[in-house]
């Protein structure tokens, strides 16, 4: 199969697996899970290909989600203009904050940017309450140019799709091309990427700014399908629902993430509806996959898959050798 | 001959300790120098100065007629500075023909635009092409698509061996290359080296003396962060200053 081909019918495959949810979910909700995917794509990124691990992504999805609210509210009535507006929130943000953050590796890494996102909440809570309108957030009025009917669900679910393929696809041609080996490598030994010729800190600002501008594309999806800003769209607390997602589904793969945010969705969406505390299984869950699925849904297939292979291609190897009777 | 590296009074200090203690060094084009020393004499931490993982506390490093003594590793390795380390060095998570991913790509000026870097395949072009090529110099073609976390220590080495010849290095420094190995795989890189050293100026550290006394043109004995002697190396094994510091006995013993 030629790989061009194979980018087609992967991107099929996404397309359709959500399509199939459509009978049993409402399409608002189906849209919240991509937009959702995408969030958990851009954390992916940086945790499980870089393997660096941020408490506090969601500031960019709420950078996105408030630029593209205010600039809607404010400065035109052009959505598509308001979502590019929005992810340039979050890069330009991330250009700034990456420039500390990137120099930390581990837990300090996790906990700058817990910091940064707690600083975040607070500015849109309180001193900025007068553009962001504080706890109550702001809702968001015309979201309508020409064909691009923002106010139709229908519409937002097809937008939502389509966006969700393209990104996928453009983190597949990066994360298959050198620069994705070279942030694979940063996570194994950024000591040895150095010794390589590569100014480490250079990428890993890149590739932090690359997946904040993706968490502000989702950010800012999000504000255009609940119509709707508030500061729970950056509230620390949501930061764990991304790792939980990467770890479901199996950090460092893009499948993985898709996998992870959709189980993740309907967990919590679905969970809470029969059990109190059913945060309590989540925990459960992660322990499960600490202890047992170290490469999450995805990666357990993946090697899965590879062991069914090697095990056919020894049974045709010793069916041909065997002497003819 | 021109001096590819000289090393003014290099100096590293960890506290009250003296790693490496104004150590002196010039190191001509295509020249083979062996470093060796009992353990803890500053043989890798002066390695660890010249290639710039340390800066040093006092003293001078140039490096083809430009003083890099504050340069950052990556620059040093854009000049043309590569080295290898005691504990061999690969990316395990990766498969082995990846591992050279990053060496070629500097070198192809396909990749030369940082978009073409982060959006063309690593599969594609003559890159793939160009790291398996690497690994038939080492002999390492027939297991590049294996995981490198699979092969054998002696493999990880070659495929180290194979990393820095593939930067193009106008020196190579080498730590410890043979330790860990089994004496047919010693015998599989000495010939590796003895095939690149006509184009590439080496240092080497190395406890096996013996293995590299045939190998190296001038020899180094390190102790206490110090040169204790320098010269051909039959000559600087019979010195009984070398004999007492590595050995501990003066006169006891042959290289």
């Amino acid at each position: 199969m030629k790989p061009e081909n194979r980018d087609i019918y992967e991107l099929l495959i996404i397309a359709g697996s959500f399509l199939l949810l459509v009978p049993f979910l409402h399409t608002h909700r189906i849209t919240d899970f991509m937009i959702f995917c995408i969030f958990v794509l851009s954390f992916d990124l940086l945790y499980g290909y870089m393997g660096r691990l941020s408490f506090g992504h969601l500031l960019y999805l709420g950078a996105g989600a408030y630029g593209a609210g205010l600039s809607l509210r404010h400065l035109t009535a052009n959505p598509l203009l308001a979502i590019l507006l929005g992810i340039a929130a979050a890069c330009l943000l991330a250009m700034l904050a990456g420039l500390i953050v990137v120099r930390a590796t581990g837990a300090c890494f996790a906990l700058i940017n817990l910091a940064f996102n707690q600083t975040g909440w607070f500015l849109v809570m309180s001193p900025l309450r007068g553009i962001t309108n504080g706890q109550d957030g702001f809702g968001i009025g015309a979201m309508r140019l020409g064909f691009f009917n923002f106010g139709s669900a229908t519409f937002r679910f097809w937008f939502v799709l389509i966006t969700l393929l393209l990104v996928f696809f453009l983190l597949k041609r990066v994360t298959s091309s050198p620069y994705g080996v070279l942030v694979r490598s940063i996570k194994e030994d950024e000591t040895r990427v150095r010794f390589l010729g590569y100014n480490t800190y250079l990428y890993k600002w890149l590739t932090f700014v690359f997946s904040a501008s993706v968490a502000g594309l989702s950010g800012a999806l999000t504000a255009l399908n609940y119509a709707y800003v508030n500061p729970n769209t950056m509230d620390v607390h949501k930061n764990v629902g991304a790792v939980f997602a990467c770890l479901i589904g199996g950090a460092g793969r893009l499948y993985g993430a898709l996998i992870g945010g959709v189980v993740y969705m309907l967990i919590s969406n679905f969970l809470p509806l029969y059990v109190l505390r059913w945060e309590m299984f989540l925990g459960l869950a992660l322990l499960i996959i600490v202890f047992r699925f170290r490469r999450g849904i995805w990666g357990s297939f993946e090697v899965w898959l590879s062991r069914a292979a090697a095990s056919a291609r020894l049974r045709a190897q010793s069916g041909k050798g065997a002497p003819v009777k | 001959m021109s001096e590819v590296l000289t090393i003014r009074g290099l100096t590293k200090r960890f506290g009250g300790l003296v790693a490496v203690n104004g150590v002196d060094l010039r190191v001509e084009e295509k020249e083979t120098v062996g470093i060796i020393g009992p353990n803890g004499s500053g043989k890798t931490t002066l390695f660890n100065l010249i290639t710039g993982l340390f800066q040093p506390t006092a003293g001078q490093i140039v490096f083809m007629d430009r003083d890099v003594t504050s340069a950052r590793p990556e620059q040093r390795v854009a000049a043309g500075m590569v080295r290898t380390f005691q504990l061999v060095s690969v990316f395990n998570s990766l498969r082995v023909w990846e591992n050279l991913v990053l060496c070629v790509t500097r070198f192809d000026a396909a990749h030369s635009s940082i978009w073409k870097f982060m959006t063309s395949p690593a599969t594609g072009g003559t890159i793939r092409d160009d790291c398996y090529g690497v690994l038939r110099l080492v002999g390492l073609e027939d297991k590049a698509g294996t995981m490198t976390s699979e092969l054998s220590y002696g493999d990880k080495r070659l495929l180290e061996i194979a990393i820095a010849l593939s930067l193009k290095p106008k020196l190579l420094l080498l730590d410890e290359p043979l330790s860990g190995l089994s004496d047919v795989e010693v015998v599989d890189i000495l010939n590796l080296l003895r095939r690149i050293k006509r184009d590439v100026t080496i240092i080497i550290i190395e406890h096996k003396v013996s293995m590299i006394v045939d190998f190296v043109d001038r020899l180094c004995v390190m102790n206490e962060g110090r040169f204790v002697s320098e010269g051909e190396p039959s000559e600087v094994l019979r010195d009984p200053a070398v004999q007492k510091c590595y050995w501990g006995k003066e006169g006891t013993r042959g290289c």
